[in-house]
Order: structure tokens, then sequence, then C-alpha cells
């Protein structure tokens, strides 16, 4: 009887391991227990918040002036920026047609969320959003911050939702290089390394130190062109037969306030 | 004492040690700092007897491992791990002195980090977070703590 008392937690936890790594039948359990334990993150991000309030509340008449004049300026550059790309979309669609080519670019949707508290364990990092299902966000949308991708959604409750970062060693991200198009698949290095690696690159592609690379629609998860890392390191190693690369993600965390989030196509 | 104290006891330091797991620490305290839940657990596992606290261990754990969105049961299966141990040594712990439950506690968080790193190396692969290695120590550190200041709120 003791015996049984001892090993069922111990076997249930490890049935808990293994369903929640191989497959998804545990996400509705985890939802559901989340949103009940969403008060704690609420509670902890309050001292924070309100620090920001506070801070908001004091900020004075001419800061807020010289503030709008900056970000007028930056809108009107962004704006002139735009137009570029737009014209070279455009001539990206004559020359598609002109190709008969069946890929098109599509006008991405998206809404913006504001990034309420990092959410530390040991092992994982991830954002937590002000955003969840009451803002119609849903599970595997992509968060892009100003640079690059940022991650995934993984975890929704009604009034907040919590991104798995692109360089979290459980993320697979398919990806091209800016340069070649040169194919590759992406994975988060361990812990705290905020590094990215490529898996199974073969030793003959063209791969150098400092190429950008930008998400891939292969296999339809993430949409196309959207930076992800640069290389910073390349290798051959003697017994592998896959080249070594490591890549810097774009998109720094520590200063991130909001995310865009893209609607599903 | 009524029989449902231990429980109202039990919930009061779980939310405090799911807020204390929750506190945005920088990387390294974070990774360094004390296993909060273990802690806390351990104190009610000491003082207050009662059946089937294997199974709560594992309802801690799973609570603490959907609050930090790890793997679910990678934290239960090393809180259960721990509490094992800590079960084990019960009658010596509640009348040893504070340094020698100190020692009782490094070796639970031991066994702790060891269970909670082993399935993130078998699931997720190596990795190398050295300041992690120092969460014993600091859990030994902190139970002095933990134990005066459950005790008073066990009095009150």
């Amino acid at each position: 009887m003791n015996f049984f008392k001892t090993f069922i937690p111990v076997i249930i936890a490890i049935f808990l391991i293994l369903f929640d790594y191989k497959f998804s039948y545990l996400n509705n359990l985890r939802q559901g227990v989340a949103t009940l334990i969403s008060p704690v993150y609420m509670l902890v991000s309050l001292p924070e918040k309100l620090y920001t309030w506070i801070n908001e509340q004091g900020t004075g008449k001419d800061q807020l002036l010289s503030d709008n004049q900056n970000l007028n300026a930056q809108l009107l550059k962004l704006k002139a920026q735009l137009q570029q790309t737009e014209q070279l979309a455009l001539e990206n669609t004559k020359l598609k047609s002109l190709l008969n080519s069946s890929h098109t670019l599509q006008q991405a949707k998206f809404s913006l969320a504001r990034v309420e508290h990092i959410r530390r364990s040991r092992l994982k990092k991830q954002l937590i959003i002000n955003k969840g299902s009451n803002d119609q966000l849903h599970i595997g949308q992509v968060a892009l911050g100003a640079q690059g991708v940022v991650g995934q959604i993984t975890e929704l409750t009604p009034t907040s939702a919590s991104i798995l970062m692109a360089s979290d060693p459980t993320q697979y991200i398919p990806v091209k290089s800016a340069r070649n198009g040169v194919q590759a698949i992406s994975q988060g290095l361990a812990e705290n390394q905020y590094r990215l690696r490529l898996n199974f690159v073969d030793p003959d592609l063209d791969i150098k130190t400092g190429d950008l690379f930008l998400t891939s629609s292969l296999g339809g998860k993430f949409p196309d062109g959207y930076p992800v890392g640069r290389v910073i390191h390349v290798e051959q190693h003697k017994d592998e037969s896959f080249l070594h690369v490591i890549l810097a993600p774009i998109q720094q965390i520590s200063d991130l306030e909001f995310v865009i989030i893209l609607e599903k196509s | 004492m009524n029989t449902q104290r231990p429980y109202i006891f039990l919930l009061k330091i779980t939310l405090f040690s799911l807020i204390l797991s929750a506190l945005p620490f920088n990387e390294v305290v974070l990774d360094m700092s004390p296993f909060w839940m273990l802690l806390l657990f351990t104190y009610w596992l000491i003082y207050f007897p009662v059946k089937g606290s294997l199974f709560i261990a594992l309802i801690l754990g799973t609570l603490l491992d959907i609050l930090q969105g790890d793997l679910l049961g990678q934290n239960a299966l090393a809180l259960i791990l721990a509490s094992l141990f800590i079960n084990n040594v019960k009658q010596s712990f509640h009348v040893s002195n504070l340094s020698t439950q100190q020692v009782y506690v490094f070796f639970s968080s031991c066994i702790y980090l060891v269970f909670f790193l082993l399935t993130h190396v078998l699931m997720h692969g190596t990795g190398n977070n050295y300041y992690l290695l120092l969460a014993p120590f600091t859990s030994a550190l902190f139970w002095p703590v933990i134990r005066f200041s459950l005790a008073k709120c066990r009095h009150q």
C-alpha cells in the first residue's frame, strides 16, 4: 500500500512530462489552470505598473510635445521608406506575373500588445502580453518586435498571452538567407544564451558570418520574410556531416515594450 | 488544532511561494535563488503531518510548472522526490538543531535540482547554466528565515 502511495505520484509526474513533451492533449488543462493562477502575475507586476503609471502622470507638457515632435519625424521617415518598399513590392508583383508565378505577397494584418512581464523560470523565458483570447488571439500566432521575430504565442488566458521566445530550445523556425535564399531550420540554444543555431545545413552551402536569416513560409507556420537572426559563427566539426551555424537574434527583448501580433492568414 | 488548519496554512504558503517564484528577478539572481516552493513545503511537511503529502507535492509542482511555463511535471517530479527524502528524515529533522536542518534542506534541494535538470537534459539536450548549481546552497541559507517567518505565521 505504501509502495503505491509513493510511486503513483511519481508515475503521474512522469506521465505528465512525457505527454506534455510529445502531445498537446494536456493543453486544455494548462490553459484552465493558467487562467486560475494568472492573478499571481498581475499581483507581481503591480509595483511595475504603478511605477509606470506614476511616471506617466508626472510627464510634463513640454516632454510630451517634444516626444510628439520626435515621433512625427520618425513617422515621416518610415512613410518615405514604406513608399520605396511599396515600389519594390509592385515591381516584384509585375516580375512574378511575367514569370507566371502563383506566389503573391500577402498584406499582413496585425494587432498591437503591450509586454506586461517577462516570465522567467530557471530554464525558460517567456513574455506575457496584455491581450488574450478575449482579444481574438490564438495559439501559434507570431509576435514581432520593431527589428524582427520575437516568438510565438503558446499559452492563452482571457486577458493575457505568453510568447515563447525564438531563442527557446523548443522553438523551431524555418528560415532562409536574405543573401542567397539558403533554407534551414533554426532552433533556440539552451536557457540563458539567447542564441539560435541552424540545424541540418549542408557543408557545401554558402553561409558566411554576417548573413541575415529571414523567416520562410516553408511549412506554413511562419509568414515569409521577417528578420530572425544574423550569423555570428560558422564552423565545420570533423565528426559531423552538417555545418555548425550560430545566429544572434535580431530582436533584443530587454528594451521591448510593445509587440505586434500577426493574424493567422 | 482544527483539522482544516493544515490545509488553510498550505493554501497560504502555496500562494506565497507562487508569488515568490514569479518575482521578476534578474537572470543570475533567479538562477541562484532558493527553491521557494520546496522550502515552504518542507516546513509544512515537518510541522503538519498529514497523509497523502506526495500527492500534494504533485499538485504544487504542477502549479509551479504552469506558472513558469515549464514542461508539465518537471517541477512536480522534482518536488515529489525531494519531499520523499524529507518524509524519510522527518523524525530526525524535527528534533535537529538549525544547522542540521540546513544540511537536510541542502540535500533535498540537491535532489530537486538533479531531477529538475535531468528532465530538462533528457527532453531538450544539455545546457550550461552554472548559477543553478548554487540554488541548493541558497535554499539552505534561507531555511532559517523561512522557518522563523512561517513559525510566526503559524502561531498567529
